[in-house]
């Protein structure tokens, strides 16, 4: 026991002689919306916490030779030019506790369901370095959501990120939340990321998935828009952080972000309060990166772990071709889109199967799945190309093989249909499509 | 030797206050006791240096005092790059022992009006669209053009299949701001086939800060330029994606409070691409024949980047989404690609005749769809019918099953020689196959036996 504090007391002694026990002070200067100008700080690094009095928190998110720039990621009470900064000598770090499973969270340890923070929390670095490519593995494990027209015909790997675009009310977080569920006794952990969501959302989503017995392997990470925004804006980056740490340990992770659309608007917000010169869209020009860099951590890794995300999109009047969606289509390993109209056709999931595209496609999938799901596609694609031009022709006319073709378009488009949390298993699936295999021979 | 002091510091740029005269624009410094924090010096006054970021800014301390570590950034230009992956940066990232012989910095001139070398074969890709619409030769600067996900890297991974591994040439990839997992298998496949032996690898990937990510295509071009210069080789230059390099100019200018121009484009933009795609020429030492992944933003086409790049370009592949949508791979859009060697001269008056027929049927083709999907397809005269069926089998046609994409499809690969789609494009030309269900041309090597 002396020893340890023998040991404190000699560093709390250099501590003192280095200067290093008194924070580094300054004074606020100017406030802005969602950063502060402040005077002083001499010595502050990049990325610095700092503290306003008991008012503020925030990060040191620019520094100029005579002046410091705050983000502020938490606001107790409003900040007047004049309060005492205070540089805390250490990285800015998110809080995250391991009672956080099966519970709403936010970045910074508090359990929002129950109102209260953690008691156990660790720091986890808000982002880290990328991982060397040299330490990733290939992408080779299914990633089953139990629904047919993923499973079998635009397959998920683990370490795949597969973006589920979409316009409003097509049911993509339904597919983030069949997928979770469908993780039961599989070993993996689930976390779900709300990005500006409302709370209502966040409350109904968090009560289907304890329903449904999918909490006791899944966290919730909630952003509201009611929060700051620089807040928001982290939070999938900390959801990211939260779930590297977990691969490392060589678990699974399945991370979804529901959804980007929403990050880059807030993004785009934070940059031209901040007056960045704008782009394409008046968004910022390192947009893509902003996106890049946080969907480059689903990998699988070399050790065993891994991290598959699958992000989400909102499209406007069905349009994946605008600039956020392609940026993201072009980050992703593939895209399943959904379609309106397939939705109020009631082809439930409404995937647009032409649209749609798995660039790992049956590399993870094992031989039947294979053989089956490319039949499945190739076919299912020509058909839907024939249907529209023989729309208007008479069946009794055409050939033998055209009849074939739409008759077994037709039933391929019924096998597809399922209902929300009915998922299905692979031999089920394979079943289903017996006949296109027994027609042939 | 310490040269100034940092005194201001942004997301990837930051301020050095001079105490030494000698540094300049290009110079390479870093903290004193800590390399990992690394600067690229972009402009100079007689007081400061603006420098870009090499790494991260994060936990860099406003004034700490920097030294000068090089001239600016070099890579290995000796043997020693065959068979290795290295970053942006010059640095070794397979994990391998590895002893220096000799080093260049990256930045070079470009091929001078007086070397350019124009004269060369024609180089058989295997690749039914590629060789019958944009036939290329040896020292072509080819762009691949494409919008997000309709298959762009798979092309490339293709050429590189098909070219690289099929005449014995010497390459380079480059991959600038694109998946890492994808720069992983590449390495991972070309090592399980044996072929690692003759290529070099740079990768700086999209997860990486725009520094590294523009500073990718500088590096590979100089590894190219050792194989060309010194080695004398023809070299096959891949460069997955140059449209991230501007993309990555972009977000550096924005940072150093440069004015841009629309879509927030740098003001030197054509100046920049141009000191990339001028160093790659052929010389009388050799050619070096690039391939170029050029990335759509928004599916526009007319994008002011895209444009730029293309007009350095001999010949170009352009993918449609319209056709990814049917399935139909490579999903190229046979009216926008073409090249330099489409002329009587270079490919000959039956090619030449072939490709003018081909493209009337599909221009007529779609007029025919619109007018089908009002009236059907009964009320076609003759002539339009069978132009309407034979498209049709021309595009199925022209699909076509890939080598890379066989544990994707569980569709063996094929090689097509540019005879065999001659034949075959004139019998569905001429009505030998109206007989044929056009089903039976989808995903196929050559038709005819």
């Amino acid at each position: 026991m002396d020893d340890i504090w023998t040991s404190n007391l000699n560093e709390t002694v250099d501590n003192i002689k280095n200067n290093d026990n008194i924070y580094n002070t300054g004074k606020v200067i100017k406030v802005n919306d969602y950063n502060i100008e402040v005077t002083g700080l001499n010595d502050v690094s990049f990325y610095e916490e700092v503290n306003i009095d008991d008012k503020a928190s925030g990060y040191v998110f620019g520094i100029y030779a005579d002046r410091v720039i705050v983000a502020l990621v938490k606001i107790n009470s409003e900040i007047k030019p004049g309060d005492m900064v205070y540089a805390l000598r250490k990285e800015f770090k998110c809080l995250f506790s391991l009672d956080s499973i099966g519970k709403v969270i936010d970045v910074f340890g508090n359990d929002l369901i129950a109102g209260k923070k953690f008691d156990n929390l660790v720091e986890l670095s808000v982002e880290n370095k990328p991982l060397p490519i040299m330490d990733r593995g290939l992408v080779k494990r299914e990633m089953l959501t139990g629904i047919t027209g993923i499973d079998l015909i635009y397959p998920i790997g683990k370490g795949q990120r597969q973006l589920i675009i979409g316009d409003k009310k097509t049911g993509k977080t339904q597919i983030c939340l069949d997928t979770i569920v469908n993780q039961k006794n599989k070993n993996v952990l689930c976390i779900y990321v709300a990005i500006g969501k409302t709370k209502k959302e966040v409350k109904d989503i968090y009560y289907e998935l304890t329903r449904r017995g999918a909490a006791s392997y899944t966290i919730i990470i909630a952003s509201f828009h009611d929060e700051l925004p620089t807040r928001t804006y982290l939070t999938p980056y900390v959801a990211l952080s939260i779930a590297e740490s977990f691969m490392l340990q060589t678990y699974d992770v399945l991370v979804c972000l529901d959804d980007l659309k929403k990050h880059a608007d807030i993004y785009r917000q934070i940059s031209l309060a901040s007056k960045k010169t704008p782009g394409r869209d008046a968004y910022p020009s390192d947009i893509f990166y902003a996106h890049s860099r946080l969907l480059e951590k689903g990998c699988q890794h070399k050790n065993g772990g891994s991290i598959t995300i699958l992000p989400i999109v909102e499209t406007k009047a069905g349009d994946i071709t605008d600039y956020i969606s392609t940026n993201i289509i072009s980050i992703c390993d593939g895209q399943i889109v959904l379609s309106e109209k397939n939705f109020t056709k009631g082809e439930k999931p409404a995937i647009d199967y032409g649209l749609s595209v798995s660039r790992l496609g049956g590399n993870v999938q094992d031989d039947e799945m294979k053989k089956v799901g490319s039949k499945v596609r190739i076919d299912l694609l020509s058909y839907l190309d024939v249907r529209q031009i023989y729309e208007l022709a008479n069946t009794d006319e055409m050939s033998e093989d055209l009849q074939k073709r739409l008759r077994e378009g037709k039933m391929m488009i019924d096998c597809l249909k399922q209902y929300k949390f009915s998922p299905k298993t692979k031999q089920e699936m394979i079943n289903s499509f017996n006949f296109l295999v027994d027609e042939k021979k | 030797m310490v040269v100034g002091k940092i005194i201001s510091i942004f997301d990837i740029s930051v301020e050095v206050i001079l105490s030494d005269e000698s540094v300049k624009i290009g110079d390479i410094l870093a903290l004193e006791d800590n390399y990992d924090y690394s600067f690229e010096v972009v402009s100079i006054n007689n007081v400061s240096a603006t420098c870009i970021s090499l790494g991260t800014t994060r936990g860099l301390k406003k004034g700490s005092e920097v030294v000068k570590l090089s001239e600016g950034i070099q890579i290995e230009y000796s043997d020693n790059v065959l068979g290795r992956v290295f970053n942006s940066y010059g640095d070794l990232i397979d994990n391998k022992e590895f002893s220096s012989i000799n080093k260049r910095t990256i930045n070079h001139d470009t091929v001078s009006l007086k070397n350019v070398d124009v004269t060369a074969d024609i180089l058989w890709t295997g690749i039914k669209v590629i060789d019958f619409f944009a036939p290329l030769q040896k020292g072509f600067r080819m762009g691949l053009l494409g919008g997000a996900g309709v298959g762009k890297t798979v092309l490339i991974k293709e050429l590189i299949h098909n070219v690289y591994s099929s005449i014995n040439a010497h390459a380079v990839f480059v991959g600038a701001g694109e998946r890492s997992r994808e720069g992983k298998e590449l390495y991972e496949e070309m090592k399980e086939s044996n072929l690692l032996d003759k290529m070099s690898m740079v990768f700086g990937q999209m997860g990486d800060n725009p520094v590294s990510r523009s500073k990718s295509v500088y590096s590979g071009l100089t590894l190219a330029e050792y194989l060309r210069d010194e080695k004398k080789q023809d070299v096959l230059l891949f460069i997955d994606n140059i449209y991230r390099f501007i993309q990555a100019k972009s977000e550096i200018a924005t940072e150093l409070k440069q004015l841009l121009i629309e879509n927030g484009y740098p003001a030197d933009m054509a100046n920049e691409i141009s000191k990339i795609e001028e160093r790659i020429s052929s010389t009388e030492d050799g050619s070096i024949t690039s391939f170029q992944a050029i990335y759509i933003p928004a599916d526009d086409y007319n994008d002011e980047a895209v444009q730029t790049i293309t007009s350095y370009m001999d010949g170009q592949i352009v993918l449609d989404r319209k056709i990814a949508e049917l399935g139909l791979y490579p999903a190229i859009d046979v009216f926008k690609s073409t090249s330099k060697l489409v002329d009587v001269e270079k490919i000959g008056e039956r090619h030449f005749k072939l490709i003018e027929e081909v493209l009337r049927y599909l221009t007529r083709y779609n007029e025919l769809e619109e007018i089908i999907a009002i009236l059907g397809i009964e009320e076609l005269s003759e002539e339009d019918k069978s132009i309407f069926y034979r498209s049709r089998k021309l595009r199925y046609y022209f699909s076509q099953p890939m080598f890379v994409a066989e544990p994707y499809t569980n569709i063996p690969g094929q090689f097509v020689k540019i005879e065999d789609i001659l034949i075959d494009v004139e019998n569905i030309l001429n009505g030998s196959y109206d007989n044929v269900d056009e089903s039976k041309f989808l995903f196929i090597g050559k038709y005819h036996e």
